[in-house]
């Protein structure tokens, strides 16, 4: 009661000051810690095409074949795997020259899209979206067609390279 | 206080220790005891029940994402009470979800959101999503099909939050893509950070409630809480604990699919508890970003501002028909939707089918996990511990369309081009069989070879005897140790005269036929598929393709090895071997 009214206003600010810096040792490194995997590259595989086999696997005019993309290494922050499926696409030949490659990614919210034998076309088995042969969206929630991969001929040999497209949005942005 | 300090022994040590402790508060219940306030006891029953079920599935769980689904297909098969103790854990998640929206609407209908107790109304409806928060980082744990697919979803409609959608995911996978910083921050979150906030708030929620007393709905005597109360507690909770463990027997527990494979579709679907919105987005079409996260907003929001509302102190439900009102009207539309949500699964039968096979998969890779263990690799690897499992993926890829007989009713494309290869593949039986019919169906029959008689090789026309002699001469060059000495002698006594003229016993000869050097064994084998054309195989008569460049030689050792082992196979130790 006896103190200068300034004086115990210095001392609450004081010990604010103290608290917030020992806060913040304990938060800093805490948090820093905790957001440290955001915006790296956590999980990767090497950036080069795939080899899916023999051109002549693929047959002229035949329904979409479905390969799974097999990576040889993708480390996984601290484990490194070999032979690790990343995925897979659907490879159709519809010309000798003119091979269309589909990931079986659906750029909705990122389920496997399967091939519905029966009536011909894609259907992704979450919310029922539907992709005609050539990956154009029929029906369904999905923003955007299914997305095309880039292939090439090499050779007799048939490479693809492996892209994972944004999701749940009209442009095709790779993420 | 009086009537405590008479009591025998136990009753004066418990005063005694409460002199030290100050922990017991006298709590009167205002107009007596009753059931109706039973429903805090048992959620904080049930939280504790998951911590300690919770705990001991820790014990068990490795959260990496090569074994967190074999740990938990180890709690569920191969541990004494993980099966009901996992079951349990996840029925009781169900349970606080059920329990506290039926305390929401108790609590709603006594009208004690009011003032004094808008705070304790708020840290329920807190606590409430963060129950629901603390499922969805327990379904992804046992990084199955269903978890591993249903997160994509959820993480998939937070990335779709305006600005920051790309950072939320970055932050919630712990990265770029799904991995192993991804369980271990889902792991943390589940059994560290919401538990700790969850008790936090849970011990503040109480303390409130008990500051404001109930709400009261009776006009009889006060009584204590202690027994009086808590006698309907205890047997209140008892009644949730039983019927729980009826659901966890009947329902068999807490289901386990597949290993997650990203490469495999799924009919992925959420926790029931959130199937109305899953259902809402079905019925929002293209709009369904807008539902995903409107939904919850306004009926959160609903629930958030009902103190601010209704600001009358009148608790009388007649005075409060227009909030009460909008609340039932909510819950009716979220109970209509998830019931459509499942009405809508049960009639589509592609969907059952679908559900038949991933649930047949999962069983298998349950069964092999048990059997021969998970591979350190990764649980998807589960698949790869099968006999010759390498061998017979290259078999059903690269060599069954031509050489299996396609299933009744198959289109003439898929039906078998080239020799059935089968079970007892190069036997004696085999051998004498060929000899008769070279261009039998089953044997060079359905390729251009068998069809044109002039290349074709013509039926070995001998006696019954012979033609075994013969066979038992091709069979000794497999490297077969049950060789007939006798037989064999015979069979190359005639070989010059009967076959010499087209095939040569001499490693590396051709005629016109393949040389029959070594025919059958591994290397033999080995030889042919890596290339069908070289000229001491069948040249340019041979339609196979050559498998040097598709295949390695590792490959292609394996599909020899398993040629081999088919020879003296029969279709039951085929079978045997199980599925891929």
């Amino acid at each position: 009661m006896g103190e200068p009214p300034d004086r115990r206003g210095f001392l609450k600010v004081a010990t604010c000051c103290v608290g917030g810096g020992v806060a913040l040792a304990a938060g800093v490194p805490v948090v820093g810690l905790l957001v440290d995997p955001a915006g790296k590259q956590t999980v990767s595989s090497g950036k080069d095409p795939f080899d899916l086999g023999a051109l002549s696997r693929f047959a002229v005019g035949a329904p979409p074949t479905r390969v799974e993309i097999v990576a040889p290494v993708v480390k996984d922050a601290w484990t490194a795997a070999t032979n690790v499926v990343l995925g897979a696409a659907f490879i159709q030949r519809t010309t000798p020259d003119t091979i269309v490659a589909l990931s079986a990614v659906c750029p909705h919210l990122g389920c496997a899209v399967g091939f519905d034998a029966k009536a011909g076309n894609y259907l992704c088995p979450c919310h029922d979206s539907r992709f005609a042969l050539d990956g154009a969206k029929t029906t369904g929630p999905s923003e955007r067609g299914l997305d095309p991969l880039p292939v090439k001929v090499v050779g007799d040999r048939l490479e693809l390279t492996w892209v994972r497209y944004k999701l749940g949005q009209t442009s095709r942005e790779p993420a | 206080m009086s009537d405590r300090e008479a009591g025998g022994p136990i009753a004066k040590l418990a005063t005694a220790l409460d002199e030290r402790l100050g922990a017991r508060v006298p709590s009167v219940i205002v107009g007596g005891a009753s059931f109706a306030y039973t429903a805090g006891a048992i959620l904080t029953f049930l939280l504790v029940f998951e911590a300690l079920t919770g705990i001991a599935l820790a014990a068990f769980y490795a959260p990496t994402g090569s074994d967190a689904w074999a740990s938990v297909a180890y709690i569920e098969d191969q541990t004494t009470w993980g099966h009901f103790v996992r079951g349990a854990h996840h029925h009781g998640g169900g349970a606080i979800v059920i329990v506290a929206g039926l305390h929401l609407v108790q609590t709603a209908l006594a009208g004690a959101y009011k003032r004094p107790r808008e705070l304790v109304w708020w840290l329920g409806i807190l606590l409430l999503m963060l129950v629901l928060a603390w499922a969805i980082t327990g379904y992804i744990l046992p990084w199955d099909q269903a978890g591993f697919w249903a997160n994509q979803v959820e993480v998939g409609i937070a990335a779709g939050t305006p600005i920051v959608g790309d950072r939320i995911k970055e932050l919630a996978l712990g990265g770029n893509d799904y991995g192993n910083l991804t369980l271990t921050r889902f792991y943390a979150l589940h059994v560290g950070l919401l538990p700790a906030v969850v008790t936090a708030l849970t011990v503040l929620h109480i303390k409130l409630a008990r500051r404001h007393g109930t709400t009261s709905i009776k006009s009889g005597p006060d009584a204590p809480r202690w027994p009086d109360q808590t006698l309907r507690d205890a047997i209140a909770t008892a009644a949730v604990v039983a019927l729980l463990i009826t659901i966890v027997v009947s329902s068999g527990g807490a289901p386990l699919a597949g290993p997650a494979d990203p490469a495999t579709a799924y009919d992925a679907r959420p926790l029931w508890y959130f199937r109305w919105l899953y259902e809402l987005r079905e019925l929002a079409g293209s709009a369904e970003q807008i539902a995903a996260m409107v939904a919850p907003a306004v009926v959160g929001g609903f629930f958030v501002s009902l103190p601010l509302l209704d600001r009358k102190p009148d608790r009388a439900i007649k005075a409060r028909l227009l909030w009460l009102g909008a609340m039932a009207g909510f819950l009716a539309l979220i109970a209509a939707l998830t019931m459509m949500s499942f009405a809508r699964d049960s009639s589509n039968t592609e969907l059952a089918e679908r559900q038949a096979k991933a649930e047949i998969h999962a069983a298998r890779a349950r069964y092999l996990a048990k059997t021969n263990g998970v591979p350190a690799s990764g649980a998807i690897d589960v698949f790869t511990t099968v006999p010759m499992y390498t061998a017979r993926t290259l078999w059903a890829k690269s060599c069954k369309g031509c050489h299996e007989d396609a299933p009744p009713g198959a289109p003439a494309d898929q039906q078998r081009k080239g020799p059935r290869i089968g079970p007892g593949h190069g036997n004696r039986v085999w051998l004498a069989e060929f000899l008769k019919a070279p261009s039998g169906d089953a044997f060079w029959g359905r390729t251009k070879l068998g069809k044109d008689p002039d290349a074709a090789m013509p039926a070995y026309e001998a006696t019954p005897e012979a033609v075994a002699d013969m066979a038992e001469l091709l069979y000794a060059e497999s490297g077969a140790m049950d060789i007939d000495k006798a037989k064999q002698e015979r069979g190359k006594a005639a070989f010059e005269t009967a076959c010499g003229d087209c095939h040569s016993l001499e490693e590396g000869v051709a005629g016109s036929g393949p040389g029959l050097a070594k025919l059958g064994s591994r290397d033999w084998y080995f030889h042919y598929i890596s290339n069908p054309h070289a000229a001491v195989n069948l040249g340019d008569k041979s339609e196979m393709p050559r498998f040097d460049q598709d295949l390695t030689v590792v490959e292609r050792d394996a599909l020899a090895g398993y040629l081999v082992w088919l020879r003296t196979a029969t279709a039951q130790d085929l079978a045997a071997l199980g599925p891929l």
